[in-house]
């Protein structure tokens, strides 16, 4: 391994206040666009870092916003820029700075997807041909991203033995762990039984495991490490970071049916363990990008929590709520606190890790560890102090 | 009554002698003429020898179920709600979506054997289909 450790540090978060974005977009209101959303994130993750605007030289932005309209909104004129989802924004930006195109990176994301309506399911499903997966079988009425996981969960399911009950405890922890969240949208506690009962969307999948999709935005920021100690009282490192995909045979959906994206989650967690020196036993909490509840079971297996085969035992009698075994999505996730497309699990790595996650937190944290596997690319991000 | 239109395959480029070979009723898949991989979707070279020739062969017809759902919200108005779509691989390898005709089997469908069938929807437009194996 040729990376360093602990090469960057997050110094500032910031958020919008995404329930009453929720009540305002459900009253028909446009309070904001995605530029508006990601500048108000911003101004929070500024003040929260604490350090002059004049010092930040990177600039990283959502890919649900115009980056030249972001840039000058913000009155940002970088030497490194560019535009990724949340996950790649910090793997961008820990790489940009290791390598010394930047010292200080703003990482901004906006999305007015539930005021403006955005499709992930239909023929004019968000991404469209440059996601091939999402559109291909749509001539047999196979649409929607959520379809693609039901796929998944029920042939996961009935080859780890898992019942639907067994597949409700992620929605229920979640939910559990929400109702510490003034921040979480959704914080009224539920049961299996709630699970159970609740309507079907695409079956296997019930409503209680799909995401929480809504206006709002995200801020980081991320600095190189000497600066971090020198300015922030509490940075937050990143330990280690892997990547690993699994693209042969994507549209037919080999690695989703029969993969479960388990070999390259193996490897991205390998690679990061590695790098940061520890492993899945050392982690004082999970955070895993869910768009879908079955995202969690399938991490727990790929990135080490439980043996492969076993995550039916593991979510029913260990646990992934309060008091369970290994607190997972502490913050509520996509599916209970807010659909921000994996930007809020990286604000509550660093809320985790600073102590600063209130009712939620879990005691003494010192290591988070955040994986997702969307569409097939796994990666991994060690976060700590 | 107005018929709501059958949703079209995206992108054409590659896929255009698939779906030509589905209008005729003889579905074809996209082969590599070196190492002899079998090819879905189509594409412009084989992703195990990096060939660049292909042929087009005509396909058993053989599948097994690898897992099905049922969409209890419509998307598309020519698959009203509650619509069942189903994955299949091919006796030759690679997975298809598509959707089961006729009878539908008890419990669970994965690993049940399915045959190709062809549908013809209100709008005119063939689908390749599978029904369970006699
Ligand atoms: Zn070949």
């Amino acid at each position: 391994m040729v990376r360093k450790r602990s090469a960057a540090a997050i110094i500032g978060i910031g958020q919008t206040d995404w329930v009453t974005d929720w009540k305002r977009v459900r009253a028909g209101e446009k309070p904001a666009d995605s530029v508006g959303y990601a500048a108000q994130a911003f101004q929070q993750a500024l003040k929260d870092s604490g350090i002059p605007k004049g010092d930040i030289d990177g600039l990283i932005v959502g890919p649900t916003t115009a980056y030249e309209r972001m840039g000058e909104v913000l009155g940002l004129n970088v030497r490194w820029g560019g535009q990724a989802d949340a996950v790649q924004s910090v793997l961008q930006a820990h790489m940009a700075i290791e390598a010394g195109y930047a010292k200080v990176i703003a990482l901004v994301y906006g999305n007015d997807q539930r005021s403006a309506g955005t499709q992930y399911g239909g023929p004019a499903a968000m991404g469209g041909g440059s996601f091939l997966s999402y559109v291909y079988h749509s001539p047999w009425g196979m649409t929607s991203q959520g379809a693609l996981y039901a796929l998944t969960a029920r042939r996961y399911q009935e080859e780890r033995g898992m019942t639907e009950a067994d597949m409700g405890e992620v929605a229920v922890a979640q939910r559990a762990w929400a109702s510490m969240n003034e921040a979480a949208i959704q914080r009224k506690t539920i049961t299996v039984d709630d699970y159970i009962e609740s309507r079907y969307v695409c079956e296997p999948l019930h409503v209680f495991d799909y995401c929480l999709v809504n206006d709002g935005g995200v801020a980081l920021i991320i600095a190189d490490a000497e600066y971090a100690k020198k300015m922030s009282p509490n940075p937050v490192s990143i330990l280690g970071t892997g990547r690993s995909d699994l693209n042969t045979g994507a549209t037919s959906l080999e690695p989703r049916l029969t993969d479960y994206y388990l070999p390259a989650q193996q490897q991205a967690g390998k690679d990061s363990y590695e790098i940061a020196g520890v492993g899945p036993e050392d982690m004082d909490g999970f955070l895993v990008y869910d768009s879908f509840s079955v995202h969690v079971p399938l991490a727990l297996e790929g990135y080490g929590y439980t043996e492969v085969g076993t995550v039916k035992q593991f979510l029913t009698e260990q646990g992934i709520g309060p008091g369970g075994k290994l607190p997972v999505n502490t913050h509520g996730g996509h599916l209970s606190e807010s659909y921000m497309q994996g930007w809020n699990h990286q604000l509550e790595a660093v809320r985790q890790v600073r102590q600063q996650a209130g009712a939620r937190q879990i005691e003494n944290a010192k290591t988070i560890h955040y994986t997702s596997d969307v569409a097939g690319k796994c990666m991994s991000i060690i976060y700590g102090r | 009554m107005e018929i709501a239109p059958t949703p079209q395959p995206v992108p054409l480029v590659y896929d255009i002698p698939f779906w030509e070979s589905v209008k005729n009723k003889d579905m074809q898949l996209q082969r590599c003429a070196d190492c002899a991989e079998w090819r879905y979707p189509a594409g412009p070279i084989c992703s195990q020898c990096n060939s660049e020739n292909a042929v087009w062969e005509r396909v058993s017809g053989e599948a097994e179920i690898l897992s099905w759902v049922v969409f209890h919200k419509t998307y598309l108005p020519a698959y009203p709600a509650p619509h069942k779509v189903i994955a299949v691989r091919l006796s030759e390898g690679p997975i298809m979506i598509s959707n089961l005709e006729g009878k539908e089997p008890e419990g669970s469908w994965i690993g049940e054997r399915v045959s190709l069938c062809y549908s013809e929807m209100p709008d005119g437009m063939i689908l390749p289909r599978f029904a369970l194996s006699e």
